[in-house]
């Protein structure tokens, strides 16, 4: 009687576990299809990606035989030790037109909400310009572009800290 | 009958532990789909205020490329987030034909660099020296919104026409629903 009894109460422990496991396993596909369809697509920085673009067209006041330069033509032909007109080399005006076009654009004084940032040219992978100001804090957004010219390529980075 | 009572007492016992057991399962059951809608629904606001933002950065983006604002091919090459000055000033004086066309309330354009000082609007006499050109003279009230982009002209140097481009930020107001 007491075998039979134990035998049952076994019996009812392993349907138990069966349960258990079956449960175990329903919870972890539940898991695996909510953790997947939280994989966010990356938002593009619009403001940021468009703070490149708009500054790449900006017309400095570098003036070669043919015209006054864009940033742009500044960054590509800065390695090359070119300079304006007026005896300023390529690198020195790139450096001192985006400082004030940065400093104008992310104001980081006072209570702002931007508290830093950082812009990055490298050109062939060497550094060619970095710009840093402020606190890099773990809240950031940030843009990249790149392009090339007869075999050049340049990448330029930016990164604001919130 | 002593057996019977038994034996039904026993019976009561199991469909007790049924029911405690059925209990627990719904129990644990019901526990698990509100953790999985905890998780679910956790980013929910944020990806909402992600979307809103990229919405409204897409219709700033959006205004700066259409016919109307944008540089086209009159500065070279097509380009990216280009505002032509000269246009956006003659587009100034019929802007109330156009403002319900593009649903919003307001469009100012306001130079960042180089600086000026003081807010200076544009008209047609001080163009184009000014920072700010506001296609209506009334404030807009609602959202504000603002892009960066590239402000461009056409000037004129010992004679010889060259492109100028200006950073700018172009701003819309529009009335949220």
């Amino acid at each position: 009687m007491i075998k039979k009894i134990k035998k049952k109460a076994q019996e009812e422990m392993v349907g138990f576990g069966l349960i258990i496991i079956i449960v175990a396993v329903i919870l972890l596909i539940f898991l695996g299809f909510a953790l997947r369809s939280q994989q966010k697509e990356s938002v593009e920085d619009y403001e940021v990606n468009s703070f490149i673009q708009g500054f790449l067209q900006y017309t400095s006041d570098c003036r070669n035989n043919l015209e006054y330069l864009s940033i742009q033509k500044l960054i590509f032909d800065c390695n090359n030790n070119e300079i304006c007109l007026d005896g300023r080399s390529f690198c020195d005006v790139l450096n001192s037109t985006l400082t004030g076009i940065v400093e104008e654009s992310w104001d980081i004084k006072g209570d702002r909400p931007i508290k830093g940032y950082e812009l990055k040219i490298s050109s062939n992978e060497a550094e060619t310009l970095l710009i840093k100001k402020g606190n890099s804090t773990g809240n950031y957004k940030g843009s990249m572009q790149d392009f090339s010219r007869s075999g050049n390529s340049v990448e330029i980075f930016f990164t604001a800290y919130y | 009958m002593q057996i019977m009572v038994m034996k039904t007492k026993k019976a009561q016992l199991k469909i007790q532990q049924m029911a405690f057991m059925l209990m627990a399962v719904t129990l644990f059951f019901v526990l698990v789909g509100v953790f999985v809608l905890v998780v679910k629904f956790s980013g929910l606001k944020e990806s909402a205020t992600a979307l809103e933002e990229k919405n409204a950065m897409l219709l700033v983006t959006k205004l700066a490329n259409s016919p109307e604002f944008s540089c086209g091919n009159g500065f070279g090459t097509n380009r990216v987030n280009c505002v032509d000055a000269d246009k956006v000033m003659v587009l100034k004086e019929s802007i109330e034909k156009y403002i319900d066309f593009w649903g919003v309330s307001n469009i100012e354009i306001r130079k960042i660099y180089p600086k000026i000082d003081s807010e200076i609007i544009c008209d047609i006499g001080n163009y184009p020296n000014c920072n700010v050109i506001k296609m209506r003279s009334k404030e807009g009230s609602g959202t504000d919104l603002s892009n960066f982009v590239s402000l461009c002209r056409k000037e004129s140097f010992e004679g010889e026409i060259y492109d100028k481009c200006e950073l700018a930020k172009i701003m819309v107001s529009y009335e949220s629903k």
